[in-house]
């Protein structure tokens, strides 16, 4: 066995020093390296090349096939993906020499048109590691022939092959100064097993994969190419997701699913760590999952008091909302009432009201736990994914706004303006006025809230309950307010006559909110559920009707009448309603859309929506239904995506959920020249002014 | 035409809103796709039914193609599935105008005489509508739909991925495989494999 004496590496080393300048200097550079003639086997041209000029017995040398590819072509991967055929070496070799498997260098995902490959372009080298027996002698000359054969494509595929052969000498090894340190590099970055843990489960139809056992550092994205076909979809892109401790992939199951697919898979994850791509491979438990952690998102990380805070600007700035003003006037008024009359009094209302906010944003938190818990997508404003939320809703509007004209009173003893159901005497009434404020608030998403809430929803319980009581207790803070500092009290208008007029004024809002909740279900139910809910309006104007005027018994019968028609919106479900939202020039988003449409080098706008979103609405007729918006999209040749999360979907709040986001709207713009594979996140509140800066880049 | 199969296609296929070119899942009914062969004839994929159909995405100037036309293999299978006539056979071809395999409907019969090939029609597909519908990846993918118009098998033709027409005789056949456990009134057993060979030169 030879070893390398010190005075043998500082010649080679000297050696090295004085080539490497000759390298600088003139272009001879394969006129040193070992490297067999090249061979062209037409769009590639291939040699064989060494680690080292001479090998000692006993030890190793890794031989690499080299391949420069024409600009444009690309060979494959072990597993090739959609198509193709993977790079093969079929070696001769001299007696007693043993070959390793290829270190095979990080594949890429190629895509073309709608078929997605996995492999290589440029000059991959295939470096095989080759065990050099004891029983070689000095000076015996070793004959490596390798027989290979490759598939090479652009739009068409050609399968290449051909012969080449290396010799190297036996004795005292010599490390060949190009290709040595190059084929060091392409071993190196070869994927090999590593710290990093997989697990693979079906949920819902998707593929969900976490990694965690990271090395230390940022992760920025990541790929799993499985080694066999039939673990998933090649051409579905990979929605990355970063956790705390882990990440996560989601593709599609592909057929050795359904066949009882084995225990473990193995592939290569590569993944980007501090803006460095790297590979391993990973062993992949099946049916199992890793816990990732909470999401952690780069940018707009938040801690609790942050996301505390957040929540409590957002529910204060949700007073201002459309959804929620009119009720919130009434409230003013019934307290203004109360203000000229006694303090402790009004106190104790303010009171009463956020109590009524904060028990019903309780509920909410603790329903969205519990969803959660059950393993549902969902965020915020789910309760109107529900037909039978936005019927019974509707009804109600109606109601209260047949209350606010005067045609009935909830309670003959009760008089005055301002009183109705929202404003029923005493602390009950400012009980349920803050109750009905957060439910018809709630198709409303105020700017701060969103992050606020779509943190909370990644978070433990305690939390997601903390953030929405802070959000509840913005709500309520102007009425606090108006309790506690006396001089914005006696700011508020006088009681008079007026009053009883602007109670009438107030109910017209209520029937144009209750329009736009019937909006809402046909494009929810289709036209059935809707004239469904048109029957129960009915019924409850008649019942309220016989109320009035009836004797006993026909109270009795208004009752149940009554009841008839706050039951019929619960046998509303999701229906046959096929009405796309007809905005612009659009398209249904779809990850794998976008993906395609980012290959195609296309900027790509895509708006998370939804009819029961206010918010959404506005920015739509403010910003992206204008004409100059439209021609803005036109210049930049930008793709319009609408994902319409008017019904429950579980894609779309998976994408909300790797923006850290709980709700719509959610408004992501890739332009050309972005390539990071998360998209830029614009402000909720969208102005033309900074989809012009994004997209006209 | 086109804007009717899209229509029907994505009616009778993609009734779950798949994104465009998700696979479909084996047991799904296949129906009301309406196609144009080499010689203009229109055909519904649910006149079919009662009859047996494989699907064949070709593509003359792909190697893997090749070498199953060059070895008579694909020829043979054509021949023994058609054999009687309650299976009919449809090559297709999705090749984009101006990619490689795009033929008119003379070109492709002169493929089909010139080769001795026997499918019952040649189905051209130059919108990509049809391969996109079945997620057809690669040149051959083969589909097998049953009488009841259930797609009962997709993927490769045979176990043998390589181009090399050496492979041919010690493969596996998967489609005869398939057609035989039909045959034998079983379900098939292998009914899901990958495809292999070159990518279908849709427009891109």
């Amino acid at each position: 066995m030879h070893a390398i004496s010190f005075s043998s590496w500082m010649r080679l080393s000297l050696f090295r020093l004085v080539l490497s300048f000759l390298l600088v200097v003139s272009f001879a550079a394969t006129a040193f390296g070992r490297q067999t003639e090249t061979l062209d086997t037409g769009k590639v041209t291939a040699s064989l090349v060494s680690s080292l000029d001479r090998v000692a017995p006993g030890e190793t040398v890794w031989i690499a096939l080299r391949t420069e590819l024409d600009e444009g072509w690309h060979t494959y991967w072990r597993n090739p993906g959609d198509s193709g055929e993977p790079v093969q070496l079929t070696w001769a070799l001299p007696a007693g020499v043993e070959a390793g498997p290829i270190a095979w260098p990080l594949p890429y995902p190629i895509p073309t048109g709608p078929i997605v490959n996995y492999g290589f372009e440029g000059a991959p080298l295939f470096p095989v590691e080759m065990t050099v027996p004891n029983s070689a002698q000095d000076g015996d000359r070793l004959s490596f022939v390798l027989d290979f054969y490759y598939l090479v494509c652009a739009d068409i595929c050609i399968p290449e092959e051909g012969q080449l052969s290396l010799d190297l000498e036996v004795g005292e090894p010599i490390e060949d100064v190009i290709w040595g340190p190059q084929i060091q590099a392409a071993v190196l970055s070869s994927p090999r097993p590593g710290s990093v843990r997989g697990a693979a489960e079906l949920a819902n139809e998707t593929l969900s994969l976490t990694f965690t056992n990271f090395p230390d550092g940022t992760i920025s994205g990541a790929y799993f190419f499985p080694f066999d076909q039939g673990v998933l979809g090649h051409s579905t892109p990979q929605s990355f997701r970063l956790g705390k401790t882990g990440i996560g992939l989601m593709s599609a199951p592909e057929f050795l699913w359904a066949n009882g697919i084995a225990e473990t898979v193995q592939g290569v994850l590569t993944y980007t760590l501090d803006g460095e791509t790297r590979g391993e491979v990973v062993t992949v438990a099946t049916n199992a999952a890793l816990d990732i952690g909470a999401p952690s998102i780069s940018g707009p990380s938040m801690g609790l008091w942050a996301a505390a805070f957040g929540a409590l600007l957002g529910g204060l700035i949700l007073n201002l909302m459309p959804c929620v003003f009119p009720i919130i006037s009434l409230k003013a008024l019934s307290l203004a009432k109360t203000a000229h009359g006694e303090r402790a009094a009004a106190r104790r209302g303010a009171w009463a009201y956020t109590g009524g906010v904060l028990v019903t944003f309780a509920l909410l938190a603790a329903g969205l736990i519990a969803f959660k818990a059950a393993g549902a997508q969902i965020g915020w404003g789910f309760q109107l994914q529900s037909p039978k939320v936005v019927g019974i809703l509707a009804l109600l509007l109606f109601v209260i706004g047949l209350n606010l004209l005067g045609l009935f009173e909830f309670g003959s003893r009760l008089q005055g303006a301002g009183q109705g159901l929202t404003a029923r005497g005493g602390l009950s009434g400012s009980f349920f006025t803050g109750v009905l404020a957060v439910v018809v608030a709630t198709p409303c998403t105020a700017p701060f809230m969103a992050g606020a809430v779509g943190y909370a929803l990644a978070q433990p319980a305690l939390t997601t309950l903390i953030v929405f009581l802070a959000l509840g207790l913005g709500f309520a803070l102007p009425f606090l307010l108006l309790g506690y500092i006396p001089g914005l009290l006696a700011k508020l208008p006088k009681p008079g006559p007026w009053m009883e007029t602007f109670r009438q004024v107030l109910a017209f809002p209520m029937f144009a909110a209750a329009i736009w909740l019937v909006w809402v279900l046909i494009l929810q139910t289709g036209a059935n559920g809707t004239g469904l809910l048109l029957i129960a309006m009915l019924l409850a104007g008649f019942a309220i009707w016989v109320f009035r005027r009836g004797s006993g018994f026909a109270k009795g019968l208004a009752l149940i009448v009554a009841l008839g028609a706050a039951a019929l919106p619960l046998t509303l479900s999701t229906g046959a309603a096929d009405v796309k939202a007809a905005v612009l020039d659009s398209e249904v988003w779809s990850p794998e859309r976008v993906a395609e449409l980012r290959a195609q080098g296309r900027p790509v706008f895509v708006d998370f929506t939804a009819a029961w979103c206010v918010t959404c609405k506005v920015n739509e007729q403010l910003v992206l239904k204008t004409d100059r918006t439209q021609a803005l999209f036109e210049r930049t040749n930008t793709a319009f995506l609408i994902a319409d999360w008017t019904n429950r979907d579980a894609k779309i709040a998976a994408e909300l959920e790797r923006y850290g986001r709980a709700g719509v709207p959610l408004y992501l713009a890739f332009p050309a020249s972005h390539d990071d594979v998360m998209g830029l996140v614009l402000p909720q509140t969208l102005s033309f002014s900074v989809l012009e800066e994004t997209l006209g880049q | 035409m086109k804007t009717l199969f899209t229509a029907t296609a994505a009616v009778a296929l993609l009734a779950t809103a798949a994104p465009a070119s998700a696979k479909i899942a084996n047991g799904t009914t296949v129906s009301d796709i309406i196609v144009t062969d080499s010689n203009g004839k229109q055909h519904n994929l649910s006149d079919f039914k009662g009859k047996r159909v494989v699907l064949e995405w070709t593509n003359d100037g792909c190697p893997y193609v090749q070498k199953h036309y060059d070895t008579n293999n694909m020829q043979n299978l054509q021949k023994e599935a058609t054999l009687g006539s309650d299976t009919v056979w449809l090559s297709v071809i999705s090749s984009a105008p101006g990619k490689q395999g795009y033929v008119s409907g003379e070109g492709a019969n002169a493929l089909t005489t010139s080769r001795g090939a026997a499918p019952s029609a040649v189905v051209l597909d130059p919108s990509g509508d049809m391969g996109q519908a079945f997620a057809a990846k690669t040149t051959p993918h083969m589909y097998i739909i049953d009488e009841a118009g259930t797609l009962v098998y997709q993927g490769a033709i045979d176990d043998n991925s390589s181009a090399r027409k050496s492979t041919v005789p010690g493969a596996k056949n998967y489609v005869r495989a398939a057609l035989a456990d039909l045959d034998a009134g079983q379900p098939v057993a292998i009914a899901d494999t990958a495809p292999y060979g070159c990518s279908v030169k849709y427009s891109s």
